[in-house]
C-alpha cells in the first residue's frame, strides 16, 4: 500500500471531467442541451459522481432507488442524495466530500495529545486514510479501519463535535460584541465632538457678552481661552481615566470581549548572542574612552566613506589599546621555564572552546 | 560559564607566545643545537665525498656568530627591499620575523639567507594582505618567480605553519592616542590606579622633567621656560616618532621579539625615546599596589637597554657580506643546492616526504622520460595505445 500505487477503477474517467467541453452542456442521459433548454440544471450523486440533468433525476428516481443510467455504472442511487455540483472538477468535488466525511470522524484536537509529535503522527495516520479513500487504494481495509475507529470512539467524536459547535457560537458572539463595542466608541466620539463644538460656541458667546458689558477686552479674551483650555484638559483626563479602567478590566479578564483565553506567560527576553561561548575580555591596564583627540582618530571619524560601510573608529581604538597592553604582564623567561616545569603541552593552551571539545571527545570515548 | 580573560591571557593564547618566545638561554641553546646538527650533516657528506675522491678536504664552517650576523644582514636587506617596494611597516616586521624564526631551526649553511629572504618577504606580503602577483613581485625585485616560490614550502614548515606575528606598531598608536588624551586632561579609568581628575593630570604632565641627554626624542623644551598644551603635544609626537624609528631598526634587527612581548617592546621604545614621559604614563597605568609592577618595569628597562645598545654600524657591510658568502659557498650543504629543481620535482612527482609511493613516482617518471625521448623523433611521439577499440 503506497501512495504511489496507481488506482485502477476510478468512478470518473478523465474524459468525463473535461472542462468547458460541449459535453458539459449536454445531459449524458437524455441528450437535451443547454442551447435548447436554458434552465438546464445538472445534479450529481456522491455515490458515483455521474452527472445528469434535473429532469432525468426526477424521471428515473422518483419512484424509489434505481440504477445509475450511465452505461457501465451499476450503482444504486437515491433521489434524496442528488445535489448540485459545487466544484467544476468532479475529482475535487469527490475529494472534498471524502475529506469532510473523514474530518467529521477524526476530529481529535491537539490538546488531547501529550506531545506535538503524537499529534503529528495522528494527523499523518488520518491523512493516510484520507488518501487511500480518495485514490481507492486498499479500499476495503481502509474502510474497515475507518468504521472500526468510528465505532470505538463514538462518544468522543460526539463530544468533540459539540465542542466545536460551541466554539463556533462563541466566536460568532465575540465578533458581534466587538462590532457593538466599536459602534459604541464611534457614537461616543461623535457625541464628544458635538459637545466640544457646543461648548466652544457658548464660550464665544460668553466672551462677546462680557465685552458688550464693557469689560477689559484683553483680559476677557485671555480668560475665555483659559476656560476653554481647562475644559479640554478635564475632558482629556476623564477619557484617560476611562481608558485605564477599560484596560484594567481587560487585564482582570472581566472584559466581555473574549472569554476563556489562556493566561499568557510573558516570554523570557532572549539572551544576547555570545559568539565566544562565555569568554569575556576584562581589561586590566586600560579602559577605552569614547573619544580620542588624536588627529588620526578624528579624521577617520569625520570621513563619510569610512562610516558608510558601518565601520566604527572605536573598533580601532579598542584594538590598538588591547595591542598596547596585551602581554605587558607576561614575562617570557620565567613563563617559559614554568611552562616546561608543569609540562603544559601546546594542545592544552588552546581556546576554551577547543578544550571543551576535547573534554567532550574524552567523555564520548 | 563566564570566564574573564585579561589582555595578558589574550597574548598567552597566541602562537607567538606558545611557539616563538624563548628565554635568552633557551634561544642560544636552540641556535647552537641547530648549527651542530647542520655541521654534523655537512661533515658526513664531505666525508663521503672525500672517500670517493680519495683526497681529504678540510672545510671551514661558519661560526655561530657569523651565521647570526649574516642573518641580521639579511633582515636589514628585507627592510630595505620592503621600503623599496613602498610596503607598510607591518609587512617588513612580519618578513623579518619569519626569517629569524626560519633560522632558529635551519642553518645558514643548509639554506643560505640569500635564497630565502625573497620568499620570506613574499610570504609576509600574503599574510599581511598586500596583494601582488608573484611575477609582478619578481619583476620588481628583478629575480626569477621560480626562485621566490621554490623554498616557500620549506619556509612554511620551518615556521611550523604559524603565520601570525604580533607587532608593536598598532599598540604604539594606542599609546600615542592615550597620551594625547591625557594632555587634554581626559583620563580613562584604570582599576586600582590612583585616579586623578583631568586638571591634575594635565598639570602634573606639564611638570614632567625634560628628557635627559641620552633620550632619542628630537624635542627640546621652549627657551621661554613656560610650557603649555601645544608644547606638550609636540613632545608627545616627537616621542612617538622616535619610538617608531626605534621599533623599525633596532627592534627588528635584534632578538627582542623572541625575548619580550610586543607591549613590552613598544613601551621600551617609548622609554628610550622619552624616559620621563613614559614613566609618567606608566604611573597612570600601573598602580603602586600592583604586585607585578616592579617586574614589569624591570622587564621594560631590560628591553629598553637592549634597544638602546643596538648599533646600526654593527650590521655587516656589503664587502663583509661578500666575504662571508664566499666562505659560505665552500661549506654549504650540497644536498640543498638546487632548490628550484627540487621544487619542480616535488611538483611533478610529489616525491617529497614519501607523499606518493615510490613505485608510482618512478612509473610516472619513466613515462615522462620516454615521452621526452620520443619527442625528439621527427614525427613526434607515438599516440597512446587504445584497448582493442580500433579494430
Amino acid at each position: 500500500m503506497s501512495r504511489l500505487a496507481q488506482h485502477k477503477t476510478s468512478p470518473i474517467t478523465k474524459r468525463e471531467v473535461r472542462i468547458g467541453d460541449a459535453q458539459d452542456e449536454v445531459c449524458p442521459v437524455c441528450k437535451s442541451s443547454r442551447y435548447l433548454t436554458p434552465s438546464l440544471r445538472f445534479l450529481i450523486n456522491p455515490e458515483c459522481y455521474h452527472k445528469m440533468c434535473e429532469s432525468c433525476v426526477d424521471r428515473i428516481f422518483s419512484h424509489g432507488p434505481a440504477q445509475c443510467p450511465i452505461p457501465g455504472c451499476r450503482k444504486t442511487l437515491r433521489k434524496a442524495r442528488f445535489r448540485a455540483q459545487r466544484f467544476e472538477d468532479l475529482q475535487v468535488e469527490r475529494e472534498v466530500d471524502i475529506r469532510r466525511r473523514v474530518a467529521a470522524v477524526f476530529n481529535r484536537r491537539e490538546e488531547e495529545f501529550e506531545t506535538l509529535h503524537d499529534y503529528n503522527n495522528y494527523l499523518n495516520e488520518v491523512e493516510d486514510i484520507t488518501f487511500n479513500l480518495i485514490n481507492q487504494i486498499d479500499i476495503e481495509e481502509t474502510n474497515r479501519r475507518f468504521e472500526e475507529y468510528e465505532k470505538m470512539h463514538e462518544q468522543e467524536i460526539l463530544e468533540n463535535a459539540s465542542l466545536e459547535e460551541r466554539e463556533k457560537v462563541a466566536f460568532r458572539d465575540a465578533k458581534k460584541a466587538e462590532r457593538d463595542l466599536a459602534k459604541e466608541r464611534r457614537d461616543l466620539a461623535r457625541k464628544e465632538e458635538e459637545e466640544e463644538k457646543k461648548e466652544a460656541e457658548e464660550n464665544k458667546r460668553d466672551v462677546l457678552n462680557r465685552l458688550a458689558a464693557g469689560q477689559d477686552a484683553e483680559k476677557v479674551t485671555k480668560q475665555g481661552q483659559q476656560v476653554t483650555l481647562k475644559k479640554r484638559m478635564d475632558r482629556q483626563a476623564a477619557a484617560e481615566r476611562q481608558r485605564l479602567l477599560h484596560l484594567s478590566d481587560a487585564r482582570n479578564g472581566s472584559s466581555s470581549l473574549i472569554r476563556g483565553l489562556k493566561a499568557k506567560v510573558k516570554a523570557e527576553p532572549e539572551a544576547p548572542i555570545d559568539p565566544f561561548g562565555g569568554l569575556k575580555v576584562e581589561t586590566k591596564y586600560f579602559s577605552v574612552q569614547d573619544d580620542y583627540v588624536w588627529a588620526g582618530v578624528q579624521e577617520t571619524k569625520a570621513d563619510v566613506l569610512m562610516g558608510a560601510g558601518g565601520y566604527d573608529v572605536r573598533e580601532f581604538t579598542t584594538r590598538a589599546l588591547c595591542d598596547a597592553f596585551s602581554g605587558l604582564g607576561v614575562f617570557i623567561g620565567e613563563d617559559s621555564a614554568e611552562r616546561e616545569r608543569i609540562g603544559v603541552d601546546e594542545k592544552a593552551v588552546g581556546t576554551i572552546t577547543a578544550e571543551r571539545g576535547v573534554k567532550r571527545m574524552e567523555a564520548a570515548s | 560559564m563566564t570566564q574573564a580573560l585579561s589582555e595578558d591571557d589574550i597574548y598567552r593564547t597566541s602562537t607567538q607566545y606558545r611557539l616563538w618566545s624563548f628565554s635568552p638561554d633557551a634561544l642560544a641553546s636552540l641556535r647552537t643545537k641547530t648549527r651542530e646538527i647542520a655541521v654534523e650533516r655537512l661533515r658526513r657528506s664531505s666525508e663521503q665525498q672525500a672517500a670517493r675522491n680519495d683526497e681529504p678536504e678540510v672545510v671551514e664552517y661558519l661560526t655561530e656568530d657569523e651565521e647570526l650576523r649574516l642573518t641580521q644582514r639579511y633582515c636589514d636587506q628585507i627592510r630595505s627591499t620592503s621600503d623599496h617596494l613602498k610596503w607598510p611597516v607591518h609587512v617588513k616586521a612580519t618578513a623579518v620575523q619569519y626569517l629569524k624564526r626560519f633560522y632558529l631551526s635551519n642553518s645558514c649553511m643548509t639554506y643560505p639567507p640569500k635564497e630565502i629572504y625573497k620568499t620570506v618577504l613574499y610570504l609576509a606580503s600574503k599574510t599581511e594582505a598586500i596583494h601582488i602577483t608573484v611575477s609582478d613581485y619578481a619583476r620588481r625585485i628583478s629575480t626569477d618567480p621560480e626562485q621566490v616560490l621554490a623554498p616557500e614550502y620549506k619556509v612554511m614548515q620551518a615556521l611550523r605553519f604559524t603565520l601570525d606575528v604580533k607587532q608593536p606598531f598598532r599598540g604604539l598608536k594606542g599609546v600615542l592616542m592615550e597620551l594625547l588624551n591625557l594632555a587634554e586632561g581626559l583620563v580613562g579609568a584604570v582599576d586600582g590606579a590612583d585616579s586623578m581628575n583631568g586638571d591634575e593630570v594635565k598639570a602634573s604632565m606639564l611638570q614632567v622633567r625634560r628628557p635627559p641627554e641620552g633620550n632619542r626624542t628630537q624635542w627640546t623644551p621652549p627657551s621661554s621656560g613656560t610650557l603649555d598644551g601645544k608644547h606638550l603635544n609636540d613632545r608627545i609626537q616627537a616621542a612617538y616618532s622616535a619610538a617608531r624609528t626605534l621599533l623599525d631598526a633596532p627592534a627588528l634587527l635584534t632578538d627582542v621579539y623572541f625575548l619580550y612581548t610586543p607591549s613590552q617592546i613598544l613601551l621600551a621604545a617609548m622609554h628610550v625615546a622619552d624616559e620621563p614621559l613614559t614613566s609618567f604614563y606608566l604611573s597612570t597605568k600601573l598602580p603602586i599596589s600592583l604586585s607585578t609592577r616592579p617586574q614589569i618595569l624591570a622587564t621594560i628597562h631590560a628591553c629598553a637597554d637592549m634597544l638602546a645598545a643596538f648599533d646600526q654600524g654593527a650590521v655587516l657591510t656589503k664587502d663583509e657580506r661578500t666575504a662571508l658568502e664566499a666562505k659560505l659557498d665552500k661549506c654549504r650543504d650540497p644536498g640543498t643546492k638546487d632548490l628550484i629543481k627540487a621544487f619542480a620535482a616535488m611538483r611533478q612527482d610529489g616525491m617529497e616526504d614519501g607523499k606518493v609511493e615510490e613505485g608510482v613516482a618512478q612509473k610516472r617518471k619513466a613515462a615522462r622520460e620516454k615521452n621526452e625521448r620520443d619527442g625528439d623523433d621527427l614525427f613526434g611521439p607515438s599516440l597512446p595505445k587504445t584497448n582493442e577499440g580500433s579494430r
